[in-house]
């Protein structure tokens, strides 16, 4: 008898679940039609970077993400993802989307609003006319040795600066002076933000062209590891996406700005809406706008 | 000489089984220097029971409570989701499946607990998510997506301990069932499965120990906002999402709480085990 009782359970459960599957299947291809549709009333989908991020930090300072005592007031309901890359898969992949990246990692898979009527480009950065922008640092937490000093004094150089132009980053010093090689020798370790890592990667390589017998070692935890690197001195040299905090600064020798990277605000390429002021932006950031009607008007 | 050899062959063996009792050492004493000064700066019930994770603010705050909750509860979700699925695959595997199709069901078990999790969590990215986000709604990273995706990483844990659990009963225990007349279901699920109990409950803790553990494949789906979980369609972070997302560009007290992180989960994974070990030795004992 409960054999007979537990086998019909068992079929009876096992066609709900066939039919549910079924039922999800088809409303799923409905979605995916429904997802290219951009509804306007639809809550917008915040997308952010990690506590401690340089980007996140750099945003939130420009697009004035904060509150009176300039406390980071980014809402809490906001997605967080921990790379550039994940924020633009999530932006990508959900048309009511928002985010912000690195404008030299900017490609086409993601559309770049423009800011107050600015298109973000590197000349619109280095013009001042798009705000939204931060500086790549580098620190040093104790004397430099002189290989150290020496690479050190090649990122302000006129050849680096043209690296950074190169790269789609905005140069701090256009009238630069030309480096000159002076023949040192020995090994550089360079540890640092992920964002900075691919311009100190394409210094390393123009560097050590010019000084055959110097070994760049690069590295890319994050910013905040690189500082802790300098400051500690398991590396020469620190790069950091964001500006040195106070507490920070008073272990650390020096530091300085080695190029200026815009921040893109990023929607969906389906998003019919293609410019924000800097206002809407840092409030749908927090959490005052929800939906894209309050924007798109 | 022979007794020479001997003596060597002795500390060889004494030091490799050394090791691991020393790195346990060596990870318990880090974890918890570097964690607990922190937790006792700040206030243990500030971190047990705080609300609000700002790390970064001018006064931080580090309230762990909404990481605890959604580890605990995507971890009751997939263990939900999941463990009948694996336990009903174990009988079926143990005493159901035909042999043809048992040589491609053991194998595909196998291989799915050696694939990467960062693999799972690309494919919940890539899959899971438009799915939730299309057919039930929410953004897509969720508690729920989250679950869904535990509880289909936690199967093969729960299915090959099952089933060989299942399998160390003694057979003269089907057939004097079977001989006292009960039909080949009932003696499974009357006396086949409560004298697996112990290592099918086993099977279960390991595969919530693997849950709460597992790092890579949620960070991807879960949304991670630090908030108390608040439905299934909102996102949730987990400790162990916590301390990766935070640990490349934390410094000084930042630092040091994500370390506390992991203490805490450290704990966890302490009782899970002990749980463990409890139901391990019952079923020894019985």
């Amino acid at each position: 008898m409960t054999f007979g009782k537990t086998a019909r359970i068992f079929s009876t459960l096992s066609i709900t679940l066939l039919l549910a599957a079924c039922g999800a299947d088809e409303t799923t291809e409905e979605g995916a039609e429904g997802s290219s549709d951009f509804d306007a009333a639809a809550d917008i989908h915040v997308i952010t970077r990690e506590d401690g991020s340089g980007t996140r930090g750099a945003f939130v300072e420009v697009a004035d993400v904060m509150d009176e005592n300039e406390e980071d007031m980014t809402t809490p309901a906001a997605t967080v993802q921990n790379s550039t890359s994940g924020v633009m898969q999530a932006v990508a992949g959900d048309i009511h989307s928002i985010g912000y990246i690195s404008l030299g990692s900017l490609d086409d898979s993601v559309k770049a609003l423009s800011i107050d009527d600015t298109e973000p480009t590197p000349d619109a950065v280095a013009s001042g006319e798009y705000g939204v922008a931060r500086n790549f640092n580098v620190v040093y937490g104790s004397e430099l040795s002189e290989e150290a000093q020496d690479f050190y004094n090649f990122f302000t150089s006129q050849q680096a600066q043209e690296l950074v132009s190169e790269e789609g980053y905005v140069p701090v010093d256009s009238e630069a002076e030309e480096y000159t090689s002076q023949g040192t020798s020995g090994d550089v370790t360079v540890v640092g933000s992920t964002s900075v890592e691919p311009l100190m990667q394409r210094f390393a390589e123009a560097y050590m062209e010019l000084n055959p017998d110097v070994t760049i070692d690069i590295t890319a935890p994050g910013s905040g590891a690189g500082i802790t690197a300098a400051i500690d001195g398991s590396a020469d040299i620190g790069m950091a996406s964001r500006e040195v905090d106070e507490e920070e600064a008073s272990q650390l020798e020096g530091s300085d700005a080695i190029a200026v990277d815009g921040i893109a605000v990023i929607t969906h390429n389906d998003n019919p809406v293609n410019e924000m002021s800097l206002e809407d932006v840092s409030s749908i950031y927090m959490g005052d706008v929800t939906t894209w009607e309050e924007v798109s008007e | 000489m022979a007794e020479r050899k001997e003596r060597v062959m002795n500390g060889v063996f004494f030091i490799s089984a050394l090791m691991s009792i020393v790195s346990l050492v060596l990870i318990t004493v880090f974890m918890f220097t570097n964690g607990v000064p922190v937790m006792m700066k700040y206030g243990l019930d500030e971190f047990l029971f705080g609300t609000q994770w700002r790390p970064t603010a001018t006064e931080p705050q580090f309230g762990l409570l909404p990481m605890i909750m959604g580890s605990v509860y995507v971890t009751i979700g997939a263990a939900v989701l999941g463990v009948p699925i694996g336990v009903l695959t174990a009988i079926f595997m143990a005493e159901y499946c035909p042999k043809w199709l048992y040589k491609i069901l053991k194998p595909a078990v196998s291989l799915m607990a050696s694939i990467p999790s960062i693999v799972y969590g690309f494919f919940a990215l890539q899959f899971l998510v438009p799915l939730v986000r299309d057919s039930i709604g929410g953004n897509g990273y969720s508690i729920l997506t989250a679950m869904i995706l535990l509880a289909v990483m936690i199967l093969p844990t729960v299915i090959e301990l099952s089933e060989s659990a299942l399998r160390a009963v003694p057979r003269t225990y089907y057939n004097g069932s079977v001989a006292l007349g009960a039909t080949h279901e009932r003696a499974l699920f009357k006396v086949m499965l409560p004298a697996a109990s112990s290592g099918v409950l086993s099977s279960i803790v390991l595969g919530i120990g693997r849950a709460i553990g597992e790092t890579m494949a949620v960070v991807l789906v879960a949304g991670n906002q630090p908030l108390m979980p608040d439905g299934f369609l909102k996102g949730v972070r987990t400790l162990t999402t916590n301390i990766v997302l935070e640990m490349s560009y934390a410094s000084g007290d930042h630092r040091s709480a994500l370390i506390a992180t992991g203490v805490i989960l450290f704990v966890f994974i302490l009782l899970i085990n002990s749980v463990f070990l409890v139901i391990k030795n019952k079923g020894a004992t019985k």
